[in-house]
């Protein structure tokens, strides 16, 4: 994947609007310099929440649903490291933000993760993956952590409709949490993605949608509550159709190609279910994929933090923070597939143009690092 | 007064590696380490050697091969050993041998099916042992999807069946290939692989690592030294070896179904970290074989005696879950020679392990432990069920880090015990399941002794 340099960067930040781009929403998106997990990372998210206006006014009395990202098993280690230094969200940010939110004044945080091939407690898969969940619970008493990969502890699931109609799926059905959340969080992890080039706040969304309907052992009508396999025929290549609870896609005949699916069905899940809060973690990551079972992967310490309240900006400028132009079609990150920031922003969703964003803290120039090559 | 030593040590206490060497010097090495049962073959024969050794209260096996069965009773005897190995020896040559040597300790070594479960000489044991470790693939990256963690080749489960079946000492080891380097750490975890479990690794140095070790190289000396310390750390617990298994779960099998198999439903559980005991079909009528079990799997019922079914239906009157292998259903026949299932074994042993899966799921049967995809455990309990002691093998090459327990029943203090190191105590704190445990880090081996 081809990046850009700083000098490019520099002339898309100041040239005139880019044509044919639709008028977007844009909302501030903060960049911070973070070295080491070993930093307070309470002190961090607090002062980048602070330049967005503070947590206390989104939070406050809410019930705060945070998708964290989870991918993968988590007996899958890359080079024996601990999974939050590579591809998973990283635990003590998880605490940090429970402890953020309930300081706040918020009346739940709930963690959730659809986790791999398993719908069994979200508690032993942070065990398995090496998370102190005591540590996580002592620091915010409103902490709950939820497996969204089937009903768990509701009695039904709920149906949200893509704005617009959609172009692949017009609705998704999801756990009964994701309809019951006032604030609606995403903690991903900047990385590269085989099938999407670049994975961040949105397409952290795509683990949201449960296995025991979208998965490939998910029951033609009923959904399978103990799933045991992950989602790629029916979402990546559309060899099957969901469990029909769910709707079925919308036409059948278009693409089985992933990298034409999932960059249009990861906007869409944005779409249906809006992100409040989009946080992307760029202390410790990997490149080159988005877990351990792709080939190339490198671990890397780009030793950054984005976060932003509209996901489309705040993964723009993840994008340029990468080395990627964030606008690029059929090249660079986006070389082998659909740009999802574009597709978001014709949605409506946000604006994927530099320009038209404003970037607080410290500047993207500073806080370059190349994902390409 | 060689035999003398060979009597005065009891078997149980014989720790065995190959030698390779004659040479008297060559023994301080040995004594930087615990390994007291030096096995010799025939070129490396030497009455001085047998001298030197017994001097340093080492023993000396002389290996006896199918190429030196004809070797005489006279040259046996003048090589001054204390014991001798009948290395995979037909039935009538061992016979023979045994017949002109009455008095001297014999060790039969062979293929795993032809243990003689039943035998009394002083050690029971195999050549056939897999190099313990991550499975890997072609290109010698772990098998890896996102599916799921890597397979680990473990010996434990055969040797978890076998220690069941015997109380004798027992021996398992492996011939490095020709030409092969084996690294460090595999040593490491071949030892701990079969002391988990009660079994000792016969250790056998790849021939780069041992000329090198002879030739006083500084890496190998090291690498000698940490073998001998990991030796050490199971040979300082030999109360250990006594324990019982601590687990509700019990697998009923034999030799016929599966128990001289590695890969086998045993090890299938124990990848799944779930605790699990075997209880060998022809134990089953005994008093209390099944005392402690809450669930388990028949893998082979209609080899079973009346009154071997008797106990299992004992076992589901008193509130037992039993799993049994469906009408029709027969264990994958073991070839001689054969130690792992073949693609097709693993396929039809696929129909009982769903069921046995789907029993067990995440279920405490004993303990749970997290965050352990490249590590096996081996869980026992002492006399009256106190202290229970978890004992874990890393097979990866990297420590683990952030690995929680989940015991059931309720304990007070826990000691993590390691190579090298000193006892440290770790916190326990109650959860749901009874008591849970933090351990920060292992590199190779450890042990949790919780009390």
């Amino acid at each position: 994947m081809a990046g850009w340099n700083r000098r490019e960067l520099l002339a898309a930040m100041l040239a005139g609007p880019v044509a044919g781009a639709p008028a977007a929403r844009s909302a501030p998106v903060v960049v911070a310099k973070c070295p080491s997990y070993k930093q307070d990372q309470v002190a961090l998210m607090d002062a980048m929440f602070d330049k967005l206006g503070g947590l206390g006014s989104l939070v406050k009395n809410k019930t705060v649903t945070v998708k964290v990202n989870l991918t993968g098993s988590p007996a899958l280690k890359f080079q024996g490291k601990a999974l939050g230094v590579t591809h998973y969200t990283h635990p003590d940010q998880i605490a940090a933000f429970a402890h953020l939110c309930q300081r706040a004044g918020a009346r739940r945080v709930r963690f959730v993760e659809s986790a791999w091939a398993t719908a069994g407690p979200l508690e032993d898969y942070m065990l398995d993956s090496g998370w102190n969940v005591r540590r996580m619970k002592a620091a915010a008493s409103i902490a709950e952590f939820r497996n969204t990969n089937g009903l768990g502890q509701f009695a039904k699931y709920a149906k949200f409709k893509v704005p617009g109609g959609g172009s692949i799926f017009p609705s998704y059905t999801l756990n009964e949490a994701y309809a019951q959340t006032d604030v609606f969080v995403s903690m991903a992890k900047l990385k590269n993605h085989a099938t999407c080039g670049v994975t961040l706040s949105m397409k952290n969304i795509f683990g949201i949608t449960p296995a025991s309907i979208y998965g490939d052992d998910a029951g033609e009508h009923e959904p399978n509550e103990k799933p045991e396999k992950g989602r790629v025929n029916v979402c990546h290549l559309g060899k099957r159709q969901p469990a029909s609870i769910a709707d079925p896609e919308k036409n059948r005949s278009s693409s089985r190609e992933a990298s034409e699916r999932m960059p249009r069905i990861t906007a869409e899940l944005v779409a249906a279910r809006p992100i409040d809060l989009a946080i992307v973690d760029g202390i410790e990551t990997v490149t080159g994929g988005e877990g351990p079972w792709i080939r190339g992967l490198r671990y890397v310490n780009p030793g950054v933090m984005i976060a932003g309240l509209n996901p489309v900006c705040t993964d723009t400028v993840a994008t340029a923070i990468m080395g990627y132009n964030p606008r690029d079609r059929r090249a660079g990150a986006f070389a082998k597939c659909e740009n999802t920031l574009l597709l978001a922003e014709q949605m409506g969703l946000g604006s994927a143009d530099l320009k038209a964003i404003e970037v607080r803290g410290t500047p993207i120039s500073e806080s370059m690092f190349s994902f390409a090559g | 007064m060689l035999l003398l030593l060979a009597l005065t040590i009891p078997a149980a206490g014989w720790i065995p590696a190959r030698w390779h060497s004659s040479d008297p010097k060559s023994l301080e090495l040995v004594q930087q380490t615990p390994i007291n049962a030096l096995l010799l073959e025939k070129q490396h024969w030497s009455p001085d050697f047998a001298k030197a050794a017994a001097a340093r209260a080492i023993l000396t096996l002389g290996v006896i091969t199918p190429a030196d069965a004809k070797v005489s009773p006279e040259t046996i005897a003048a090589a001054g050993h204390s014991a001798l190995v009948l290395e995979d020896l037909s039935p009538e040559a061992a016979a023979a041998i045994r017949a002109t040597l009455p008095a001297l300790p014999i060790v039969e070594i062979g293929s795993r099916t032809r243990m003689r479960l039943d035998t009394e000489d002083p050690i029971l044991a195999t050549n056939q042992g897999l190099w313990a470790g991550i499975n890997t693939v072609e290109d010698g990256a772990a098998k890896a999807a996102p599916s799921g963690g890597p397979w680990i080749d473990t010996n434990s489960g055969f040797l978890r069946f076998v220690r069941a079946v015997t109380s004798t000492p027992l021996w398992l080891g492996n011939r490095p290939p020709e030409s092969a380097v084996i690294p460090p750490a595999r040593y490491l975890q071949a030892v701990g692989d079969a002391a988990m479990v009660g079994a000792r690794w016969i250790v056998t140095l790849d021939a780069a690592f041992e000329k090198n070790l002879l030739a006083g190289d500084e890496t190998a000396l090291r690498n000698w030294r940490a073998i001998g310390d990991h030796i050490a750390f199971y040979e300082q617990h030999p109360e250990w070896r006594s324990f019982q298994p601590y687990s509700q779960l019990a697998l009923v099998q034999d030799t016929a179904s599966g128990g001289l198999f590695s890969g086998g439903i045993l090890d299938m559980i124990s990848v799944k970290h779930t605790p699990v005991r075997a209880v060998p079909a022809r134990r089953l009528e005994e008093k209390d074989a099944m005392a402690g079990a809450t669930m388990a799997v028949n893998v082979d019922p209609e080899a079973m005696t009346a009154d071997q079914k008797q106990t299992l239906r004992q076992f589901t009157r008193a509130g037992g879950t039993l799993l049994t292998a469906p009408p029709g259903w027969k264990f994958p026949a073991q070839r001689e020679g054969q130690i792992t299932l073949d693609k097709e074994d693993v396929e039809k042993l696929d129909q009982i392990w769903k069921e046995v899966n789907a029993m067990t799921g995440r279920r405490n049967l004993g303990a749970r432990l997290f965050n352990v995809s490249t590590m096996l455990s081996s869980l026992s309990a002492g006399p009256g069920g106190s202290p229970l002691v978890l004992q874990m093998v890393n097979y990866s090459d990297y420590p683990v880090e952030d690995i929680t327990v989940h015991v059931l029943g309720k304990f007070k203090k826990a000691h993590l015990l390691a190579p090298g190191a000193p006892a440290r105590e770790v916190e326990v704190y109650d959860n749901e399941e009874g008591t849970g445990i933090d351990i920060a880090t292992v590199a190779t081996v450890a042990a949790l002794v919780i009390e």
